[in-house]
């Protein structure tokens, strides 16, 4: 199967539960993974109960396994340092004021932390060497699929400004009659060679998603689940992304039969409606229901996780990268 | 000063004339167009990449971002023309001398 794995779905389903627990299943059959959390509600950490960062670490007690998280705002922090070192050896001093407004103003719109999380999972997916498998937990869905449409959109985009660049570059070598010095050559001009690098960074995130992920939703048995889950399918299909499989997680269990207690009646009969749910999610959605896991009475660590990555039913053999 | 020096003379002014004529009436104009045309793609193009300096928020300024360093020259004229610029048509105006 596709060497980069996500795990997506609303709010609260289980993502990074399964997400660890599926990453510990592939280490155990020998695959060297890493899971990466883009959630910023860092949960991972409580997961296997060791803290991580922004670069891979080993987990403790598991090998061939290593975790990160990445942590939007530093990225975008980072990002801003980036620049501004840029910015200092650059630009003379009485712009540089004029200019860091300008910069301050980019990093603070909405769209900010998307694009700094896109651009490390991306980073991520680019090194991926070491590893022959990567384990995306990402963040609620609205945002991930958002993210996951970003480099369709994004090429387009910098297609654009690149025309524009070059027209004006060109007009100015136009303009430049006889033997004066044009404004701006075309040759080696700075802004384009950033852009062809942004628009070759987007090209590679687009062919990774496309041919290199597997796409995987979490949801539980609940009315709100099943249909942002649709939503999710439809919307991932849209982007001609297909949705792998569903893991449905937090099943009720049922009583012992001869229990007649109120609370064995009360789950009797949420085991009923959640039969019920199952059935349509079996016979309606198209991707295949590959685990059913039921609902642990503790947090879902330790030796918890390794049952929960049992009654996952998805491959984990890794098949190497094709885009590198 | 013989005859010969002095039509040299003469050819040497008309000469002169005429090339300053050629330089305003045709070299300095289209050069101006030109420049004015490629300073308002070079508008349009920081435009595209920084509409958020007017309050539209756009999902590649923080990608846009990258390009401000290098971008020192343009970013200077181009909020020094936007002050100036009263209207387009004022703008396309400049181009012609009546």
């Amino acid at each position: 199967m596709e060497p980069f794995v996500f795990f997506g779905g609303k709010g609260g389903v289980g993502k990074t539960t399964v997400s660890c627990a599926y990453a510990l299943r592939c280490a155990r059959d020998g695959e060297r993974t890493l899971v990466v959390s883009t959630d910023p509600a860092h949960s991972v950490t409580d997961v296997f109960d060791q803290q991580f960062d922004d670069s891979p670490q080993p987990v403790g007690g598991v090998d061939g396994l290593d975790a990160m998280e990445i942590d939007p705002e530093d990225e975008v922090t980072r990002h801003l340092d980036e620049i501004r070192q840029d910015l200092s050896e650059q630009v003379s001093a009485s712009m540089v004021n004029e200019i860091n407004r300008q910069l301050e103003m980019a990093h603070g719109t909405p769209g900010a932390y998307e694009s700094a999380l896109f651009d490390r999972f991306v980073d991520v997916m680019r090194n991926s060497d070491p590893y022959d498998r990567v384990v995306f937990d990402t963040s609620p869905t609205g945002s991930t699929l958002r993210l996951l449409g970003l480099p369709d959109l994004l090429e387009g985009w910098i297609d654009r400004l690149m025309h524009k660049r070059r027209t004006s570059i060109d007009l100015f070598e136009k303009a430049a009659v006889g033997n004066n010095e044009p404004r701006r050559v075309m040759e080696g001009d700075p802004v384009l060679a950033r852009l062809q690098g942004r628009k070759e960074f987007f090209e590679f995130a687009g062919s990774a998603l496309h041919d290199d992920a597997a796409f995987f939703l979490v949801l539980n048995p609940d009315e709100l689940s099943l249909n942002e889950t649709e939503r999710a399918i439809a919307n991932l299909q849209e982007k001609d992304l297909a949705v792998r499989g569903l893991v449905a997680n937090k099943l009720t269990p049922s009583p012992d039969p001869d229990e007649d207690g109120r609370g064995a009646r009360y789950l009797r009969e949420r085991v009923e409606t959640e039969t019920e749910r199952l059935e349509t999610i079996r016979s309606e959605f198209e991707p295949p229901l590959v685990a059913e896991i039921g609902w642990r009475s503790s947090e879902v660590k330790g030796d918890l996780l390794a049952d929960v990555a049992d009654e996952l039913d998805i491959e984990t053999t890794a098949e190497p990268p094709t885009h590198v | 000063m013989d005859l010969a020096d002095r039509i040299e003379t003469f050819r040497e002014t008309l000469d002169e004339w005429l090339r300053g004529l050629y330089h305003g009436m045709i070299t300095h104009p289209s050069y101006e167009k030109i420049e004015k045309e490629a300073e308002d793609a070079e508008d349009a193009f920081i435009l595209a990449c920084f509409p958020d300096a007017f309050g539209i928020p756009s999902p590649v300024s923080y990608y846009t971002a990258e390009l401000l360093p290098y971008l020192e020259d343009e970013f200077e004229s181009w909020e020094r023309r936007l002050w100036d610029r009263g209207t387009y048509l004022e703008r396309k105006g400049q181009q012609y001398h009546f």
